[in-house]
């Protein structure tokens, strides 16, 4: 994964001698934009930084290869829900609480149970019933 | 492929804080005698207690990923013998300091609300409860998040890679929550 590590590394010696510029030039008395610039390198170096670590643990996958084939990356990819109501009931709950922010308090809590048994649902949908394992 | 992704909204939250940071740098630096006078109130000790009590629960929290990733959900000995703790068992202690941290702070809360400052009363009340809140708010949904972890180690018979990728995830987003905090704590409690 060395050019999605470098991609997002290279965030980092970019964006904090920006900010120690910026602090320099604002004679650190500005902190707003000083702390800002350093948090888009923290943004930067933590996706680089675990992508590295990934990039690591799975070792080279054909992708990093040149003369790699198609079928060198087939087989399971990881765990995908192939499909779900799930997410659509914490949507209607979520739009169910915005929705009782906007007309009504009483509503709001409508949408606070919803949400708790879609929570559920979602989190226990292949723990449970025919994915019991 | 679940942790990159976790990785990548961390992200992008760590963005959501530096907004909450540049509101609160912002108003500091307008009504700097507003901070000077407010300050004061703030009890530093017993939020540096609660800090530690939060980071500890950070390493509770990594000790229970390394029994997720033996695929040990449940203890082996003793209720004392914490080298043969399970995951469950490292996350309920988690949670517990967890639990500790933010009613300590709602305590803080009601101490500071007493004392004058509230959301409403003035720049530094709406500074500090929407920074400080908002964090509170990511450590109760971290706290939902172990509980539904622990759930998925109950439900399972067999404790498989499934159910450790979501307690490591879930340890990712609680050590970011600590960070976070950290940072919170070293700005308002100790920069002032």
């Amino acid at each position: 994964m060395r050019i999605e590590k470098n991609l997002f590394l290279i965030g980092v010696p970019i964006f904090v001698p920006i900010a120690l510029i910026y602090g320099f030039l604002t004679e650190w008395s500005e902190w707003v934009g000083l702390l800002g610039i350093l948090l888009v390198g923290g943004l930067a170096g933590m996706i680089g930084f675990y992508l590295a670590f990934t990039g690591k643990r799975v070792g080279e996958r054909p992708e990093d290869r040149l003369d790699a084939e198609i079928h060198e990356g087939s087989g399971e990819q990881g765990h995908f829900s192939p499909w779900s109501w799930w997410p659509l009931v914490l949507g209607l709950s979520a739009a169910t609480g915005f929705l009782g922010m906007a007309i009504g308090f009483w509503i709001l809590y409508m949408g606070l149970g919803l949400a708790v048994i879609a929570l559920v649902g979602w989190v226990f949908e292949y723990s449970r019933g025919d994915h019991a394992h | 492929m679940v942790s990159v992704g976790t990785v990548v909204w961390l992200s992008s939250e760590l963005m959501f804080f530096a907004g909450l940071f540049a509101m609160y740098f912002t108003l500091r630096s307008t009504s700097s005698e507003l901070w000077a006078m407010e300050t004061e109130k703030l009890n530093v000790p017993f939020a540096l207690i609660n800090t530690v009590i939060l980071v500890s629960s950070s390493f509770s929290c990594q000790f229970g990923v390394f029994a997720a990733e033996r695929l040990q959900p449940r203890r082996t000995g003793g209720l004392f013998a914490f080298s043969r703790w399970g995951m469950v068992e490292w996350f309920l202690l988690t949670f517990l300091m967890g639990a500790i941290f933010v009613s300590v702070q709602a305590y803080e809360y009601a101490e500071l609300v007493a004392e004058g400052v509230a959301l409403s009363s003035n720049a530094f009340g709406s500074a500090f409860y929407i920074t400080t809140g908002f964090h509170g708010i990511h450590v109760i949904g971290g706290l939902i998040a172990f509980l539904f972890i622990i759930g998925r180690a109950f439900i399972a018979r067999q404790f498989g890679h499934f159910e450790a990728t979501s307690a490591i995830v879930t340890s990712y987003y609680w050590h970011f929550v600590d960070v976070v905090w950290i940072g919170l704590f070293i700005i308002i409690y100790f920069l002032q």
